[in-house]
């Protein structure tokens, strides 16, 4: 039985107070870590192979030795924006165990000589906000925040930012953009934010798991963490299980867990005894697998060999009574609302996806509009100016693999399985904004 | 700077380290389709137009931001590459109203000459777009949002170029739209209506009140001349239909302004609404009324002789270097319509955008010498440039500034700018004398002084030097052009004359003091050069052809009766 390691004390009452965390191993990896070098730190993150768990998996080790310059101001942001539909396990680590982020982010922070550390965090987590103000209070008032850190010549302010309600500024540019004030939409990459970042100076951006990680890491070592999980994803991974199961809710495992594991075992299986038709990995942006591709790894490597990715490690179960097309439709809706609008493919694209599978869902047209979409979504394809455009063509090519039910709909004009098709509310307002101003 | 070896298109080029692949094109002559880019603003990648094949790359990259590098390979027109600008095309298309047959823009639109390019011959996607309210709020152009590809030219032109950060984005995706300030009315904003954005824009979204359907691309003939309303001489375009001046835009490729205008001299010639003087009028019991050339240049010989030698010739800005030189047949004294322009220390304009701290002596900037006090906006903008304006009155300049002082607090300019680099001193004839002492205080110091007519310098240079200020005479001839306003003194001159004769474009307010009043070709009706504050001699060409007689014409003939 895996022991947890991220979710460890969030079973305690009281878990998310400095008490509770110093009385249960918290703030014992800092002292560690300040009498450490940097690179040194670097060299242990490196060794550990902790991967970024906001989803694109980048190593986390390889990411802060590019913070290289000295003796520039650099930052360090926590990704607390969580926005990625099925994905609820920032939350979960912010709103039960607040400081073991604060001492993974004080860690990293010190790594690469960042002096300012923000945490942006989604504007609705009302409680994770409350939580995390009350979590950095407390660690200043005990030292390990401020000026000279636990008595060392080390220096660390860390402040609380909200965002307004945008996906997109999860994405790390455009997060910076929103901090700086300005209208959240992604920069031009390269330069990366280690280069060029917040106020033009080199930025540190992590998920909030990956940060839950490094106090472990200086804990107990690299060794031990890469122990945990396969051979290039290693450590701990906090799993959010939705859907069509048993129980729903956020699961700490070994990465490479199987995936029939985390839903008959963990999540106890499918209400009514009906079979899995579909699972979508990691959040809405990763390319669902069929029931039949269950026996999958829920790591970096093995979902990408599948052709899905591990994405923020979202699960979403759906039984055989699904409607994929439904599915594709809300997934179409939900980049649609929150494309940012900068770029064509994706700001026209998304709404010309959404028009389409609602005119096939609808069963209206024929099958044309089928070979329309599929033409649509090759043409977004690597065309947009961020990751959010790809997210959508990857979405929907993994939809696809239920074209035969497409086909369906405009054969029979209806759903075949029969379900009622819902319009949702139009995606573009009426008249959005449009202020009338006569003629002068 | 390092070069790097690039193939476009199976074309090696040469091309300076740090070059985008459109830039490597454009030196290779190599046309990569554009939409969001724009040669004078910042590349942001947006519309996904110029989308071109590298090899090495997984997915095709904008050519408008992706750098090159050592032994890259471009192709810009293989077939993937069409087919993605198609794509984008379509999509494009599709979002919001191209209906190009109601569009003033069709015929000159980018985004419908890039459709005939690349051959789009129908509507691929469905048409399903929100209507947006128009926003003519504006005195001199309307904003459609229904024609708009939210390219963000206009926005980021405003601030860019113009430093003057009116516009800007509100909604998300297909709600985006284009808004002013904190979403204000367009009239209501702080846009100071220079028209740049205007001019940038590749549709119809943004849309001239003046040349709205009057003539397409094909139709109409461009001719590169100045603007004479300031001593900057901004290079302007005058775009021309059937003999008529339709829109005034600046010349991308011209010094001092590079493609800057500001609404004096972009706007106010067409929409002009005083009376233009097309015949001469002779003042007859009191009453101004229609006569032949001969019979007015008679009238005005009879009563200038009757002066005798007190005879003063006043000459506006609007007067070229070939015109000045002609008045020397005229009797008596020559003067200018204003003070005489002070000399600076030969900085040209460029050092606007070069220096850190500004000074602003007794002027104003976003009154006149509008495009010099764009290059202080955006330097203040986006150079973290510093301004203090020294006036005892409120300035439109005041929001850039970070302190504005009175004359007698000087002192306080001079301590502040005595750290800078390279402080910049900008006066006009007003503030001449502090400035001087300012200069004195101020050993790194630029002065930039500022003509107070547009060409006054080329007028020095004919020898019409001294301003006016009240010289005394029995009769004046005054040689107006486009001049807008009698200033005071001359004013108050003219109305104690005995007799004045005046050659002006328009009526007003000439035809309160004339007696005899001679019609002038504008600006855009003449050929000749003038030279501006920094010395510079431009060129101007006619872009309209008039029967009227020129100045030259009037002086040698005058002269001749005298
Ligand atoms: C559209 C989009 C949305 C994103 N949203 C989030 C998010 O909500 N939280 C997050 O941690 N990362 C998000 N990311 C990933 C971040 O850009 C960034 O890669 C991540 O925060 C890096 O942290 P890591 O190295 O710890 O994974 C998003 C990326 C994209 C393209
Ligand atoms: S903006 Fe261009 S493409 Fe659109 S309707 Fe006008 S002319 Fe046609
Ligand atoms: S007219 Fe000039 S100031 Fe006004 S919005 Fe356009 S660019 Fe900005
Ligand atoms: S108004 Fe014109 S320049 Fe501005 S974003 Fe729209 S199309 Fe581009
Ligand atoms: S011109 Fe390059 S993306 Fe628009």
């Amino acid at each position: 039985m895996f022991e947890p390691v991220l979710l460890k004390r969030a079973s305690l009452p009281r878990s998310e107070t400095i008490e509770v965390y110093m009385a249960n191993g918290g703030y014992q990896a800092l002292p560690k870590a300040l009498e450490m070098k940097p690179a040194e730190l670097i060299d242990l993150v490196k060794r550990s192979k902790l991967r970024g768990r906001g989803g694109a998996g980048f190593p986390t080790g390889l990411k802060w030795g590019f913070m290289t310059p000295e003796n520039v101001t650099k930052y360090l942001c926590v990704n607390t924006d969580e926005g990625e539909p099925g994905t609820f396990k920032d939350r979960e680590l912010v709103e039960k165990d607040p400081h073991q982020i604060i001492e993974g982010a004080i860690i990293a922070a010190y790594a690469v000589g960042a002096q300012r550390a923000f945490v942006y965090i989604r504007g609705e987590f009302f409680l994770g906000v409350k939580r995390w103000i009350k979590a950095i209070a407390d660690a200043y008032a005990r030292g390990f925040l401020g000026k000279n850190i636990l008595g060392t010549s080390y220096s660390l302010d860390m402040s609380v930012h909200r965002g307004a309600g945008a996906y997109i500024c999860g994405e790390e540019t455009a997060m910076i953009e929103s901090l700086e004030g300005k209208r959240g939409e992604p920069r031009l990459k390269p330069p990366y934010p280690a280069q060029i970042g917040y106020l033009r100076q080199p930025t540190l951006v992590h998920n909030v798991e990956t940060l839950a990680n490094v106090p472990h890491i200086v804990n107990r070592g690299a060794e031990w963490y890469a122990s945990i999980g396969t051979e290039q994803s290693t450590g701990p991974k906090v799993f959010c299980v939705s859907g069509h199961v048993f129980r729903r809710g956020v699961y700490e495992l070994p990465m490479g867990t199987p995936l029939h594991e985390i839903i008959y075992t963990h999540a106890g299986g499918v209400p009514g005894g009906k079979k899995v038709k579909a699972v979508i990995p990691g959040g809405a942006s990763t390319p669902l697998l069929t029931g039949d591709e269950l026996d999958v790894t829920m790591d970096f490597e093995s979902l990408a060999a599948v052709g899905s990715a591990l994405g923020t490690g979202a699960i979403i179960v759906m039984d055989e009574d699904t409607c994929i097309v439904d599915v594709a439709r809300r997934t179409a809706r939900f980049f649609a609302h929150e494309s940012c609008g900068r770029c064509t493919p994706c700001r026209v694209g998304t709404q010309q996806a959404v028009r389409l599978l609602e005119r096939i869902e609808a069963g209206e047209g024929d099958s044309r509009l089928i070979d329309q979409l599929v033409d649509l979504v090759d043409g977004m394809a690597g065309k947009t100016f961020c990751p959010m455009g790809d997210a959508l063509v990857a979405a929907l090519r993994g939809t696809f693999k239920f074209m035969e039910e497409f086909h369906a709909h405009v054969a029979l004009k209806r759903c075949p399985l029969g379900l009622p098709y819902q319009e949702g509310a139009p995606i573009r307002e009426k008249a959005p904004g449009a202020s009338t101003h006569a003629a002068a | 700077m390092t070069n790097v070896r690039v193939t476009i298109d199976g074309q090696e080029v040469l091309v300076p380290a740090g070059s985008t692949v459109l830039e490597a094109a454009r030196l290779a002559g190599i046309k990569i389709s554009t939409l969001c880019d724009h040669p004078a603003i910042e590349p942001i990648g947006a519309c996904r137009v110029c989308l071109v094949e590298i090899e090495k790359q997984r997915v095709l990259q904008p050519a408008c931001t992706f750098p090159v590098s050592e032994g890259m390979v471009v192709h810009t027109n293989s077939e993937r590459v069409q087919e993605s600008r198609r794509f984008v095309l379509q999509l494009l298309f599709s979002e919001r109203n191209h209906f190009c047959m109601f569009c003033q823009m069709s015929g000159s639109c980018e985004l419908q000459s890039l459709a005939y390019e690349n051959g789009l011959d129908h509507w691929e996607f469905d048409r399903a777009f929100t209507k947006f309210s128009v926003d003519a709020s504006r005195k001199y152009f309307a904003m459609d949002h229904n024609r708009c590809i939210l390219c963000r030219r206009c926005i980021r032109a405003c601030d860019e170029l113009v430093g003057n950060g009116t516009l800007g984005l509100k909604n998300r995706g297909a709600n985006t739209i284009i808004i002013a300030d904190l979403d204000v009315p367009f009239g209501e904003s702080s846009c100071v209506s220079c028209g740049t954005c205007l001019q940038i824009c590749p549709t119809g979204a943004l849309m001239d009140r003046a040349s709205a359907y009057m003539g397409a691309k094909n139709e109409i003939t461009r001719v590169k001349s100045r603007c004479m309303a300031c001593s900057v001489g901004c290079g302007v375009e005058l775009v021309v239909r059937d003999n008529r001046v339709i829109r005034v835009e600046g010349d991308w490729e011209a010094a001092p302004n590079k493609g800057l205008l500001c609404e004096i001299g972009r706007f106010h010639p067409l929409h002009e609404e005083r009376h233009r003087l097309r015949k001469p009028l002779v003042r007859r019991e009191g009453i101004l009324v229609e006569a032949t050339w001969e019979e007015a240049l008679r009238a005005a010989a009879q009563g200038l002789k009757a002066a005798g030698q007190e005879v003063c010739t006043v000459a506006s800005g609007f007067v070229t270097n070939e015109e000045a030189a002609a008045l020397q047949a005229l009797p008596g004294a020559k003067a200018l319509m204003g003070s005489a322009p002070v000399a600076g220390d030969g900085s040209c304009l460029g050092v606007l955008d070069e220096a850190d701290v500004y000074i602003m002596v007794n002027t104003d900037l976003a009154k006149d010498h509008q495009v010099a006090g764009f290059a202080i906006k955006r330097s203040v903008r986006h150079r973290g440039a510093r301004l203090v304006v020294l006036s005892d009155q409120p300035t439109k300049m005041d929001d850039w500034a970070i302190a504005r002082w009175t004359l007698a607090e000087a002192d306080r300019a001079v301590r502040l700018a005595a750290e800078a680099q390279m402080p910049a001193i900008i006066y006009t004839p007003e503030g001449a004398a502090l400035a001087e002492t300012l200069a004195a205080q101020l050993p790194r110091a630029k002065r930039v002084a500022l003509a107070p007519l547009g060409n006054a310098l080329g007028l020095a240079q004919a020898g019409i030097s001294q301003g006016f200020d009240g010289q005394k005479a029995a009769a004046y001839v005054v040689v107006a052009g486009e001049a807008p306003a009698m200033p005071a003194p001359l004013a108050s001159a003219l109305d104690k004359a005995d007799f004045v004769v005046a050659q002006a474009s328009y009526r007003e307010p000439w035809d309160q003091v004339a007696d005899v009043l001679l019609p002038m070709p504008t600006t855009f009706e003449k050929s000749g050069t003038m030279v501006n504050t920094e010395g510079h001699a431009y060129a101007l060409s006619a872009a309209v052809k008039v029967t009227l007689p020129s100045v030259q014409e009037m002086a040698a003939q005058l002269g001749s009766l005298l």
